[in-house]
C-alpha cells in the first residue's frame, strides 16, 4: 500500500512538472475555488445576521406587546377588586398572549421565594421545556422590572430534528399573587428555510463559477499551450533530423510571430546543414579522388623501385644506395599517405567497421610476435600478462592490430630497451588492453599532446618505425568508432602507459571505467 | 609456351611498368585501356589471366569483370585503387579470383598470379563422390548424373580441397593459404564470397547447403553435418 501511494504521488508529480495545461487549469480552478468559497462565506454570514436581527427585533417587539396586555389585565383585574379569581384572570392574561403572538410555546412561570402565598399555578405549553429558558435568561428576567424584554437562542425540538429559535422573558406582576415570569419560545425554521435557500443558491452559484472559470482556463491554455506544444513536437522533430518539419503560420498575434520565426530558424538550420553535407560529399568525393590519382602513379613508382631495389646487387654502390633509399621512402611515403587517407576518412566521417568475433587475448599475442623482431633488435622484452579477455568480443580485428602496433611501436622505439610490459583484463562490461614501457616518458604537457595530428615526442630521436605523425591520432578515433577509449599515463624518467578499454558488447556505453587501472602495475602483478 | 597475361588499365605508366615486371617472370603480357578494348581482346586473345583495374574510362571494371566470368573461368585478378572495404566485395562478387590493392610491390604480384596459374592440386587422381556429385580430378569436372557442373578452376579448386577430405573441419586461413596460395594472414573474405558462388552452382538449395557446409565458428566442410 504504501509503494502504491508513492506511485501514485510519484505519478501526480509528474504529471504536474510536466504539464503546463495541468498546472494552469489546476491553479485557476484552486483559486477562483477559494475566492468564490470567501465571498460566499461573508455574504452568507452577512444574510444570516441581518435576518436574525430582523426576526429576533420583531419577535422581541411582539413580546413586548404581549406582556403588555398581559400586565394590563392582572392590573385591570386588581384594580376591580378582590371578588376576582386571579386564576381565571391569569388563563385569560395567557390566552391574549397565545392569540396575540406567533410564540410556539408559552410558559408563565412563578418567580421563586416570594412571601405572597401562591394562588396561580405555574402553565406551560405541553412541549415547553425548561431547557428553553435558561438559567441565566431567567435571572436576568427576575431581576428585570416591568417592561424590559431578555432573550436568548435557542436549539427547538421539532419533528426532523432541531430548529433555531429565540426565548423571550418577561416579568408580570400579578400585584396580588406576586411576580411570575412570562416566557415566549419562539420558531425560526422558517428564518432557516430563507438561509438554506439562500446558501443553497450561492453554493450552486458558486460551483458554476468555478466550473466556469475552469472552462475559461482550458480555453486560454488551449489557444495558448496547444500551438507551444505543437512548436516543441515540431522542435523535436526537427532535432531528431527531419529538416522538412515546419509550423503553420496563422493570424498577426505573437503565436504567428513565434511560428514564423521557428520556421525562420528550421530554414537556416536546413540550409546550413546541407551545405555541411556537401561539403562532406565534397571532402569524402575529394579523398576517394586523391586515393586513386596519387595511388596509381605510386603503384608504378613502387614497382619501378622495386625492380630497381631487387637488381641493386648489380649496381655500382652509389646506384646501390640510391635504390635502397629510394625503396625505404617510397614505403614511408606509402604509409603516410595510407593514413592520410585513413584520417580523412575518419573526418568525412566515411568509416565503416568490419566486426568478427575476435579473441582479443589471441590477437595482442600475434602483435605482440609480429614486433618482437624489432623489439629483439632494440633489446626490449615485451611480456604479456592477461588475468581476462579470454572471449571473443564483436571487433575491427583489422583497427585493433593497427592500434597495438602502434602503441608497440611506440613503447619500443620509447622503451630504453627496458621491459615492455601489455596487459589484457575484462570485466562483465568491457575489456582493456593496456601496453606499459619503462622509458623516458613524458612531461604533462607532451602527455596532452600526444593525440595531435604530426606531433612527436622528441623530433631528434632516432625513429626505427617510421612513424608517419598520424598513427596514435588515427588510434583515437578507431577506439572511438568501438564505442571504446584510449588513455595515456606517462611519467618523467618511469615510462608511459597508454591503455585501450573497449565495450564488450557493439554499442554499450563504457562509462568511464575500465578493467584495468592506469597504470596497473600496482594492481596486476607483473 | 609462356602464359599470356591480360593487364587492364587506363594507365599506361602503370601498364608498361607491370609488362615489365611480367616479363622478367617469362609471362607474356597483353594491354588493354578500356573496358571495350579488354573485352575484344580478352575475345580475340584468350588470354591465361587477367589483371583488371577496377577503375575504367568507360565501362566499369566491375562489369568487365563479369562479361568476362560469364563468357570464361580463367582467372581473374582485380587491382583495386580503393582502400574501400566494399569495393573488394562487390569486385568478388562480379567473379574475380582475387585482388591486389594498390600500391602492391613486384612479388606479392607474381606471387597472386603464380597461385592462380598453377594451383596447387591434392595429390590424386581419382574420381572423388562427395553428395551426389563426382569430380573427375585429371579431367578437371565435376559432374551431377549425366549433367557438367560449370565451375571456374578456382572454384573447383576450391570444392576439391574440401572433397579431398571429407573429415576434415577447414578454417578460412587454411583454405586462404590451400586455394588462394596466402602464406601469411589475408582477407577472410574471399573465402566467403567463392564459397557463396560455389555453393550458388552445387547446391540444390544454396540456402540449405549439403555439399559444403559450414561449422558454425570454425569455418568449412564438404558433405553434410553429422
Amino acid at each position: 500500500m504504501q509503494w502504491d501511494w508513492r506511485v501514485w504521488r510519484d505519478r501526480l508529480v509528474h504529471v504536474w512538472r510536466g504539464s503546463l495545461r495541468v498546472r494552469t487549469i489546476v491553479l485557476t480552478v484552486l483559486l477562483s475555488a477559494l475566492a468564490v468559497t470567501v465571498i460566499g462565506v461573508v455574504i452568507s454570514s452577512s444574510v444570516r445576521a441581518n435576518l436574525f436581527d430582523s426576526r429576533r427585533d420583531q419577535v422581541i417587539a411582539e413580546s413586548g406587546r404581549a406582556a403588555e396586555q398581559a400586565q394590563r389585565i392582572f392590573t385591570t383585574a386588581a384594580e376591580l377588586g378582590d371578588g376576582t379569581d386571579v386564576q381565571a384572570t391569569a388563563d385569560s392574561a395567557l390566552a391574549t398572549v397565545q392569540r396575540s403572538t406567533t410564540a410556539r410555546y408559552t410558559a408563565l412561570l412563578r418567580v421563586p421565594a416570594q412571601d405572597v402565598p401562591r394562588v396561580i399555578d405555574d402553565q406551560a405549553s405541553r412541549d415547553f421545556q425548561p431547557g428553553y429558558a435558561s438559567t441565566e435568561l431567567r435571572a436576568t428576567v427576575i431581576a428585570s422590572d416591568g417592561t424590559d424584554v431578555a432573550w436568548q437562542s435557542v436549539a427547538v425540538d421539532s419533528e426532523d430534528g432541531l430548529d433555531p429559535g429565540i426565548t423571550t422573558g418577561s416579568i408580570l406582576d400579578t400585584i396580588s399573587a406576586g411576580r411570575y415570569q412570562l416566557y415566549l419560545v419562539y420558531d425560526l425554521s422558517d428564518v432557516q428555510q430563507t438561509l438554506d435557500f439562500v446558501q443553497s443558491t450561492l453554493a450552486f452559484g458558486g460551483f458554476a463559477l468555478v466550473a466556469l472559470f475552469g472552462g475559461v482556463a482550458y480555453l486560454v491554455v488551449r489557444l495558448v499551450v496547444g500551438p507551444v506544444r505543437v512548436a516543441a513536437d515540431a522542435s523535436e522533430k526537427l532535432a531528431s533530423g527531419q529538416l522538412e518539419e515546419r509550423l503553420p503560420v496563422r493570424g498577426e498575434d505573437e503565436l504567428a510571430t513565434l511560428a514564423r520565426s521557428f520556421n525562420g530558424m528550421a530554414d537556416s538550420l536546413q540550409r546550413q546543414i546541407r551545405q555541411l553535407a556537401d561539403l562532406s560529399r565534397v571532402q569524402q568525393r575529394f579523398v576517394s579522388d586523391v586515393s586513386h590519382e596519387l595511388r596509381t602513379p605510386l603503384t608504378t613508382i613502387r614497382l619501378a623501385g622495386d625492380v630497381l631495389y631487387d637488381q641493386r646487387e648489380d649496381f655500382p654502390p652509389t646506384t646501390a644506395r640510391t635504390a635502397e633509399l629510394l625503396h625505404t621512402q617510397i614505403e614511408r611515403f606509402e604509409a603516410m599517405l595510407a593514413d592520410l587517407l585513413e584520417m580523412s576518412r575518419y573526418d568525412a566521417g566515411a568509416v565503416q567497421l568490419e566486426t568478427d568475433p575476435t579473441n582479443l587475448v589471441r590477437l595482442v599475442e600475434e602483435s605482440i610476435i609480429a614486433v618482437e623482431p624489432l623489439a629483439e633488435e632494440r633489446g626490449s622484452e615485451v611480456r604479456l600478462v592477461a588475468p581476462g579477455g579470454y572471449f571473443e568480443a564483436d571487433v575491427d580485428a583489422r583497427r585493433i592490430r593497427r592500434i597495438l602496433q602502434n602503441l608497440l611501436g611506440n613503447a619500443i622505439d620509447h622503451g630504453e630497451a627496458k621491459p615492455i610490459v601489455v596487459y589484457v583484463d575484462s570485466d562483465e562490461r568491457a575489456v582493456a588492453i593496456a601496453v606499459r614501457d619503462y622509458g623516458v616518458g613524458m612531461s604533462p604537457a607532451d602527455v596532452e599532446r600526444v593525440f595531435d595530428r604530426f606531433w612527436r615526442a622528441d623530433p631528434s630521436r632516432q625513429r626505427t618505425t617510421g612513424g608517419t605523425g598520424l598513427g596514435l591520432a588515427i588510434s583515437l578515433e578507431d577506439a572511438a568508432v568501438h564505442g571504446g577509449e584510449l588513455a595515456v599515463w606517462s611519467q618523467q624518467g618511469e615510462g608511459s602507459c597508454f591503455r585501450l578499454t573497449l565495450p564488450r558488447r557493439r554499442g554499450d556505453e563504457l562509462g568511464g571505467v575500465s578493467p584495468l587501472a592506469l597504470p596497473p602495475d600496482a594492481e596486476v602483478a607483473a | 609456351m609462356n602464359a599470356r597475361i591480360l593487364v587492364v588499365d587506363d594507365d599506361p605508366a602503370i601498364a608498361e611498368m607491370i609488362g615489365i615486371i611480367l616479363r622478367g617472370e617469362e609471362y607474356d603480357p597483353l594491354f588493354a585501356a578500356d573496358g571495350k578494348a579488354a573485352i575484344d581482346t580478352f575475345r580475340g586473345e584468350r588470354p591465361d589471366l587477367v589483371l583488371l583495374d577496377l577503375m575504367l574510362p568507360g565501362m566499369s571494371g566491375l562489369e568487365v569483370c563479369r562479361t568476362m566470368r560469364g563468357e570464361s573461368g580463367v582467372p581473374i585478378i582485380m587491382l583495386t585503387a580503393k582502400g574501400e572495404p566494399t569495393d573488394v566485395v562487390h569486385g568478388l562478387e562480379s567473379g574475380a579470383d582475387d585482388y591486389v590493392v594498390k600500391p602492391f610491390n613486384p612479388k606479392e604480384l607474381v606471387a597472386r598470379i603464380r597461385a592462380r596459374l598453377r594451383p596447387s592440386l591434392p595429390d590424386t587422381t581419382e574420381r572423388i563422390q562427395i553428395g551426389d556429385l563426382e569430380i573427375d580430378v585429371a579431367g578437371h569436372e565435376v559432374r551431377r548424373g549425366d549433367e557438367r557442373v560449370n565451375l571456374t578452376p578456382l572454384e573447383f579448386q576450391l570444392l576439391l580441397a574440401l572433397a579431398a577430405k571429407p573429415q576434415q573441419v577447414f578454417t578460412r586461413e587454411m583454405l586462404l593459404e590451400q586455394v588462394w596460395g596466402y602464406h601469411y594472414k589475408a582477407d577472410t573474405r574471399l573465402v566467403n564470397v567463392h564459397v557463396q558462388r560455389l555453393r550458388a552452382k552445387v547446391e540444390h538449395d544454396p540456402d540449405n547447403p549439403r555439399i559444403v557446409t559450414t561449422v558454425r565458428g570454425v569455418g568449412y566442410r564438404a558433405g553434410a553435418v553429422t
